[in-house]
């Protein structure tokens, strides 16, 4: 069990070397044993790991370069417990749902090694080997949305790699910077993240950290205005791309946030509180209005993603456990919803080889388990109660509300919208007239399409009605982040406001 | 009238073993030409396998050395900068010679002399940075550029004459910069060797200070010449463009490595005592040298001439090791050139190994139409191509991010955090032209129209030769290591 998380992180890299030697029309059937191995390896970590611990576990350390403090350095806690299991979960899904014909062997070994890299950033705890698979996660994602995108998917791909390398190598000058302050403190260099928990840092250093981090983290979570790219990567990406950017890269972001920005920064993070949310509100109210506005399927929810992206922001930025709980359970939710919208889209893409709303209409009578599905994420998607989407955000908007009730109401603004520009694209296509006479010989779901959904439906309802298994490891993974952020505070002021924040009658 | 002194040299103090590593080259190269003489019918594998062998031994003789001597009447300093940089000058002559190996008929390859000159060259670059002196380190560098200049000209197209001629006239001028540079100094302080002008320097408080300053714009001048600092820089492009893909790759590690130990040693003096106007100047020069190549890299279509502008922006951040100018920033110099030579070596062999006889469907040889849908035609080369190019844009865990994360670690660590913040910005920049071939080759499907060989030069030494700095390239995680260690054992017994 002791280095069951670099099996985690290497076994898909090693199997899509091996993935070379296998026959072209078998690779996708071998792509899906991978990511279910894969899959069943993160369920085992979740049975040996112990529930009622907040801290690292599993961690092992590998020397690599030890004059200037970098180690292979690996852990677990609940807040990437589940996020890995999400992202070995989703992989193994898109894999199922796949329905592209060309260059199948280097779209599956690609996605491979993409596993390799998502599932490493949520592990590493030393910051230059976050970083390495920070940065290694764009290449296949530009391969992928570069050679199996739409029209105009050369731009998409490298505008999407240079706003992300641009802001990751700026956090990469704050992570020198950092590792430097430390070695001016005690004499050693460090990029363990556990190392620096236990650095307490001035306030201009903090100011400029936080800074340094958040270009990073914002570009890809993406925070308004870093979103531009978004909307161009998933409108040209492959089904499978979208779904795994949309449900594991931009959760890299949020994830970023809360494991570096929060515990080494705690009284810029109060500080920046309130820039922080409204940074997120504007991507609420203005993305879901641009959303209203999308005549393409698939950037509806492209900008409903920025929306959703931005409560897990404000969920974050409450710095209180049911805020940042709620964010976590939320980038879950928001994983799993969000690539199963993406999924659906695809499905009738394939078929018609459009996304365009007006291009459909009446869709519920000729495929109705497909409208029924649709249905049901949509439903959770903009936070239905009994629904996955609910929880979460219910918990980040209640987190947020002991910070400021106003902001609180407009950012709650965004249910009512999804729900406007959700239900508004759900009539135009499933409801009316059929307007194009083709898409009266429309199949509806088949096998390969429905053993891809229907397990994200059962977790939709599932963790919808007892979310209680994810929600209690998270929360305790929270309080200890929480605990590292109050005691770590420089100044009283800090402190105040983080208790005040977490106590029960601490809303004003 | 006074008269000269006559001058008493002691044997003794020629300390002989210092200058084996030259004399082994040398001897290689004659040895090369003595061949020649007697039969004039044998193949160019000859003549490559004894320039490795020569090679090889110079590099075991060089290994040999653990501390400081002075040798050759005071005139040659061995020192860990020395030894080191002797090193990789050594290893990366060696790697560059077996690119020769290819499958095409090239006129240089034909000519043994080739051969000679090339090890003439090796001596030369070994001489440079073996001395503080600067009358050898002409002598060293003059031994090396002619050589080169007429390896060049061997191309037999009219560009690699073009070539070799802007070369041959901006070097020439470099030589006199340096001539004029040292002449001040020596006027200054009555000494040419560069430990001893420092301190007269220091004794002295800086007199006759305009006078010094001028001496190092004259200086500035003539290594800007060889390391392509702007604005020196504008024969590389020209000049790469001209030669081989194989000889552009030389030339873009091994000078460039000679001519940083020389402005290490130079602008030491400068540095250490803090001298505001020579720090000003370096740090303009620096910062033009990174960004301005960089910007023009970013509207070129030929990969040959791209990788031309991205080296110079390249020597540019590892001067900034030189600006910098604290222990960790001269490992970091070492770091990165090292680096840099494996992934460079990989990049311009892949060019070679892809160059075809043929050029007329295409602007240029490397023109990156040509590499359009390579992964579809040629996935495993497409893969190699990728790698390099991955390690020159600073992506982790391949090898170059390593160097530029320990420089950038250095500038942050040195106080120079402007600096660091441009040099991420230029990688930045920088990141967008090497996507530019993957693009190419791995998202464009290729012109049906025009039919592409590729892999036309290969033989399987070349593969091997890029097959070893992929390994490298991709596990360069476990080198850096090791490779600090040692580095940072000969920086610290040179004391920089």
């Amino acid at each position: 069990m002791e280095y069951i998380l670099s099996i985690l992180i290497f076994f898909p890299a090693f199997a899509a070397i091996v993935g070379f030697l296998v026959k072209q029309d078998s690779i996708k059937a071998y792509g899906i044993c991978v990511t279910a191995m894969q899959f069943v390896l993160s369920l085992v970590l979740w049975m040996n790991f112990d529930v009622n611990e907040g801290q690292m576990q599993f961690t092992h350390i590998i020397p690599i370069i030890s004059s200037y403090g970098i180690n292979y350095h690996v852990g677990v806690d609940g807040i990437s417990l589940f996020l890995v299991i999400m992202t070995t979960f989703m992989t193994m899904i898109s894999l199922i749902g796949l329905s592209e014909k060309r260059d199948l062997k280097n779209l599956v070994i690609t996605v491979l090694f993409l596993e390799m890299t998502m599932v490493g950033v949520f592990l590493a705890l030393d910051a230059i080997i976050f970083y390495a698979f920070w940065e290694l996660s764009l290449v296949p994602m530009l391969y992928i949305i570069g050679a199996w995108g739409g029209k105009l998917r050369i731009y998409a791909s490298i505008k999407f790699f240079l706003y992300t390398f641009l802001g990751s190598l700026i956090m990469l000058v704050g992570m020198l910077y950092l590792a430097y302050v430390y070695y001016i403190t005690t004499g050693t260099y460090s990029f363990s993240l556990q190392d620096w928990n236990m650095m307490i840092l001035p306030f201009d250093m903090q100011f400029w950290l936080f800074i340094a981090f958040f270009c990073g983290f914002a570009v890809k979570v993406p925070m308004f205005p870093f979103h531009t790219w978004l909307p161009y990567a998933h409108g040209q990406a492959p089904t499978i791309g979208s779904v795994i950017l949309a449900a594991v890269l931009l959760k890299m972001g949020t994830y970023g946030f809360v494991r570096f920005s929060l515990p080494l920064f705690p009284d810029a993070s109060v500080y920046f509180t309130i820039p922080m949310a409204i940074l997120a509100l504007i991507a609420i109210v203005y993305t879901a209005m641009v959303a209203y506005a999308q005549e393409d399927m698939k950037q509806v929810i492209a900008y409903s993603s920025v929306s959703h992206m931005g409560v897990i922001i404000l969920g974050i930025f409450a710095l209180n456990v049911e805020g940042i709980g709620g964010a976590i359970f939320l980038m879950i939710s928001h994983g799993i919803v969000s690539g199963a919208l993406f999924m659906l889209v695809g499905v009738v893409y394939d078929r018609t080889h459009t996304k365009m709303i007006k291009d459909y209409g009446g869709i519920a009578r000729v495929m109705p388990k497909y409208a029924t599905i649709f249905a049901i994420m949509l439903m959770a998607s903009i936070g239905l109660p009994l629904t996955i989407g609910f929880v979460g955000e219910f918990l980040s908007l209640l987190g947020f509300f002991k910070v400021s009730a106003t902001l609180t109401l407009i950012a709650g603004l965004t249910i009512i919208f999804g729900a406007v520009y959700m239900l508004t694209m759900y009539k135009k296509v499933f409801f009316g007239p059929i307007k194009n006479e083709k898409n009266h010989e429309l199949k509806d779901l088949n096998k390969r399409e429905l053993s891809a959904l229907i397990p994200l439906v059962a977790l939709v309802v599932i963790l919808g009605v007892y979310p209680k298994p994810i929600l209690k490891p998270v929360e305790t993974s929270v309080n200890h982040v929480v605990e590292v952020m109050k005691i770590k505070a420089l100044e009283d002021k800090t402190r105040v406001e983080i208790l005040n924040r977490n106590s029960i009658e601490g809303a004003r | 009238m006074n008269s000269i002194p006559p001058i008493a040299i002691e044997f003794a103090s020629l300390n002989f073993p210092t200058i084996v590593p030259m004399i082994i080259a040398i001897v290689g190269a004659l040895v090369i030409l003595i061949i020649d003489l007697i039969n004039k019918n044998l193949d160019k594998s000859l003549y490559v396998m004894i320039a490795v062998l020569f090679l090889i031994i110079d590099l075991g003789v060089i290994i040999g050395f653990t501390s400081d001597v002075r040798g050759f009447f005071d005139l040659l300093l061995v020192d860990g900068i020395a030894i080191l940089s002797q090193g990789i000058i050594v290893l990366a002559s060696l790697f560059f010679v077996l690119t020769a190996m290819g499958k095409l008929r090239f006129q240089e390859y034909r000519y043994p002399e080739y051969f000679a000159l090339y090890l003439f060259m090796v001596a030369g670059f070994q001489f440079m940075v073996s001395s503080d002196s600067l009358i050898l380190i002409l002598v060293g560098l003059e031994t090396a550029s002619m050589a080169l200049y007429t390896i060049i000209a061997m191309h037999n197209r009219t560009n690699a004459l073009e070539a070799a001629i802007k070369y041959f006239t901006m070097g020439a001028l470099s030589t006199a910069f340096f001539a004029f540079g040292s002449l001040i100094f020596y006027a200054v302080t009555g000494t040419v060797e560069l430990g001893k002008v420092s301190e007269v320097l220091v004794a002295s408080n800086y007199e006759n200070y305009p006078l010094v300053l001028l001496g190092v714009i004259f200086m500035l001048g003539a290594l800007g010449f060889k390391l392509s600092l702007v604005p020196y820089h504008t024969w590389v492009a020209d000049v790469y463009e001209g030669s081989t893909a194989a000889l552009a790759g030389f030339l873009s590690i091994v000078p460039k490595m000679a001519a940083f130990v020389v402005a290490l040693r130079f602008f030491e003096i400068f540095i250490a005592s803090g001298d505001p106007f020579v720090e000003v100047i370096l740090y303009v020069t620096v910062v033009l040298t990174i960004t301005i190549p960089n910007i023009i890299a970013l509207l070129q279509n030929d990969i040959s001439r791209m990788l031309a502008y991205s080296s110079i922006s390249n020597a540019g951040f590892a001067m900034t090791a030189i600006l910098i100018g604290s222990t960790q920033a001269t490992q970091a110099l070492f770091l990165y050139w090292l680096m840099f030579l494996i992934t460079n070596l990989g990049a311009f062999s892949m060019l070679w190994i892809n160059r075809s006889k043929d050029s007329s469907s295409f602007s240029s040889d490397h023109a990156m139409e040509k590499y359009s849908g390579l992964i579809k035609k040629e996935p495993f080369s497409a893969l190699m191509m990728g790698l390099f190019l991955f390690s020159l844009a600073g992506i982790p865990p391949f090898a170059l991010f390593w160097g530029k994360l320990y420089l950038i670690g250095s500038a942050v660590n040195g106080g120079y955090l402007i600096l660091a913040l441009i040099m991420v910005l230029n990688s930045a920049i920088a990141g967008y032209y090497y996507l530019k071939p993957i693009v190419y080759m791995f998202l464009k499907d290729a012109n049906e129209e025009v039919e592409v060989k590729f892999l036309a030069n290969s033989t399987p030494v070349i593969k091997a030769v890029i097959g070893f700095c992929a390994v490298l390239v991709v596990f360069s995680i476990l080198l850096i290591e090791p490779l600090l260690e040692i580095i940072s054992y000969y920086v610290q017994i040179s004391g920089y």
